[in-house]
């Protein structure tokens, strides 16, 4: 306690110099703190709305069909895949899809296109597409409706009502085609994906290209993401081998790494920053230690051994970056809280972020406890920093540092 | 025959400077018995703090040996003359080289700590020396509050609160005017005559030196009179 009193009183002796040092390590903290929560926050953005906006949790696709996505690789029994779907509570809600790739033209251009037949309301409770609609409507009950981009309908050069006409293969090889009407116009945060995807209703999909009852796949979201590679292999059991079942890890393994690769790098940050104080506490504590030879001769005179000396000079460096890493950690995530009510508005360059998928406002995403890991590696590197001047300590000879100047 | 409290056999010390060697301490033979209250007498350079800095195990001599109790310290390791420094000796210097962060209970309870003694009683064992010292209303002001001789006042108290076997004191006066010096070295006679605490003092101030029961006056390194006065 008392080692801790004279360490604590030590910190305090030159007021300036500990505050400009504590400053430093206070301001990196909130620093890292922002940085990290911010690019956490692009980075879930990002998966989040690649999830939200086609993949979802979980896909069902017959065997090959990825390899080869042509018609005769749908589904042939959806209602199997429906019923082991049900069955499954950890499933929140699942969609039944029919994919074609094809070309949409109107009256004055033409865009090559990816078809989603989908059941509105189903569909509505997996992806955001229904919450991104800007302009019109859903889809109804009507067969001849589309829900376009905003950005295909700059590109066709359409509004709410008109007409566009799709074409795509069928089964047999042929062309078929529909004319529908526009009803709604969406727009996702994701540029590639407006750029080629259109809504039409599930059944006209499937007579566009004489699927029949099939569908091509099953997309579905969990109660909690915990649950995804259970839920994903348990489906596999139950479905057989004639079914491919994939997580999104699976189905976008790029994304997935990198989300988890940028969360665990973060501790990069952290490092960097202490590398960067290191030589602050290096050289504080240094001048501290000459500051004090006198009087550390004094306590080794008096019988202070050279293991208590030591771990008081290590404990001074703890005690200041503790008391910086508390304050800049404290700091850090109260503005990381304040800013995640509205965001940070990164409009200015909307462009860029839209072709990552995260949207023009980026939410921070605070993380606490990893931010107390970093802010105990800052600590644990401040200690590492204060060696050199404790081992000075413990190298004075007490008579010649009685009599230094 | 007692064994004398602490003694120097054929005790020199070489110092080099840039590379000469200069002779502080030529081969000294000297023994301090319990109880005594001893000035180490001479000019500057005499080798006087030399000798001390030798006795209480401070320096390492360059030849002969320092024997506590009977007790050679050569060979002792750096902690275990650590803790013959903690627990045998208190040491009283000319700059008072109190821990500036600390008040004055606390730098007489610092050295307690370090014996390990328990909290309430340290505090209690400070409080109780301070009042001896009758520095009680000291207690919670800070060296850089303290006029020298309250400072020295407190050195003392920390020197004496251990309990040591001797107390070894560089120049206790030299940086005090001739009254608080003198105040201070009557503090000190009656800690040595009512407690029996064996003082070795190193000083060129003729107040101290007349105070001495024994004076031992060094010249270039060498005992040149050991005089005992009466009732020594």
């Amino acid at each position: 306690m008392m080692l801790l009193r004279l360490a604590w009183r030590n910190i305090w002796r030159n007021r300036r110099r500990s505050l400009i040092i504590l400053t430093s390590v206070v301001v990196g903290l909130i620093a890292i703190v922002f940085i990290e929560a911010v690019v956490r926050g692009f980075m879930r953005q990002s998966l989040d709305n690649q999830l939200g906006t086609h993949t979802a949790h979980i896909q069902v696709h017959r065997m090959g069909y990825h390899d080869n996505p042509a018609i005769d690789r749908f589904i042939a029994r959806p209602e199997v895949v429906d019923a082991a779907l049900a069955a499954d509570a950890r499933i929140a809600a699942s969609s039944r899809r029919v994919l074609a790739t094809g070309l949409l033209s109107s009256a004055r251009n033409s865009s090559g296109i990816m078809l989603v037949g989908i059941e509105p309301e189903r569909e509505a409770r997996v992806t955001i597409i229904q919450r991104s609609i800007v302009a019109g409507r859903n889809l109804g009950l009507e067969p001849r409706e589309i829900l376009i981009s905003e950005r295909m309908s700059r590109t066709l050069d359409v509004g709410l009502g008109d007409k566009v006409v799709a074409m795509s293969s069928t089964r047999e090889g042929k062309v078929g085609s529909e004319l529908f009407r526009v009803v709604g116009l969406f727009r996702t945060s994701i540029m590639e994906f407006d750029r080629v995807h259109a809504y039409i209703p599930h059944a006209t999909a499937q007579s566009l290209i004489g699927a029949g009852a099939e569908a091509a796949e099953f997309a579905m979201v969990l109660h909690a993401t915990t649950d995804l590679n259970a839920v994903r292999d348990s489906l596999r059991v139950v479905l057989g081998p004639e079914y491919e079942v994939q997580s999104y890890e699976d189905l976008i393994p790029t994304m997935a790494a990198m989300v988890e690769l940028t969360e665990r790098s973060m501790i990069i940050y952290y490092v960097i920053l202490g590398l960067a104080m290191i030589f602050g506490i290096i050289n504080t504590m240094m001048m501290s230690v000459y500051e004090r030879i006198r009087e550390l001769g004094v306590l080794k005179a008096v019988g202070m051994q050279d293991r208590m000396l030591f771990w008081m000079v290590l404990l001074e460096a703890a005690m200041l970056g503790t008391v910086g890493t508390s304050v800049g950690l404290v700091l850090g995530n109260a503005l990381n809280a304040w800013i995640a009510v509205s965001g940070l508005n990164f409009s200015w360059f909307s462009e860029g972020l839209s072709s990552w998928g995260t949207g023009a406002i980026i939410y921070p995403v605070l993380d606490p406890l990893g931010s107390v890991r970093g802010g105990l590696l800052i600590v644990a590197m401040c200690v590492l920093a204060a060696l050199q001047p404790a081992l000075k300590a413990v190298r004075l000879h007490p008579m010649d540092a009685i009599r230094h100047l | 025959m007692t064994i004398p409290i602490l003694q120097a056999e054929a005790l020199e010390k070489t110092y080099h400077d840039n590379g000469v060697p200069v002779r502080a301490l030529v081969p000294i033979d000297v023994a301090f018995d319990q109880g005594e209250f001893t000035v180490i007498a001479g000019p500057s350079g005499s080798g006087k703090t030399t000798l001390l800095n030798l006795l209480g195990a401070l320096d390492a001599p360059t030849g002969g040996r320092v024997l506590f109790n009977g007790r050679p310290l050569e060979g002792l390791s750096k902690t275990e003359l650590s803790k013959l420094r903690l627990h045998q000796f208190g040491f009283i210097f000319q700059a008072y080289n109190l821990i500036p962060v600390f008040t004055a209970v606390e730098n007489i309870e610092f050295v307690l700590t370090l014996q390990g003694v328990a909290e309430r009683d340290r505090r209690r064992r400070a409080l109780e020396v301070m009042k001896e010292l009758d520095i009680e209303a000291l207690a919670h002001k800070r060296p850089n509050q303290m006029s020298g001789g309250q400072q020295q006042r407190v050195a003392i108290g920390r020197a004496i609160a251990t309990n040591p076997a001797i107390i070894l004191a560089d120049e206790p006066t030299a940086n005090l005017d001739s009254a608080t010096g003198g105040v201070l070295l009557d503090l000190m006679t009656h800690m040595n005559q009512e407690h029996g605490i064996t003082f070795l003092f190193s000083s060129h101030d003729p107040q101290v030196i007349e105070r001495g029961r024994r004076v031992i006056r060094l010249h270039d390194g060498r005992i040149e009179r050991d005089d005992r006065r009466p009732g020594a």
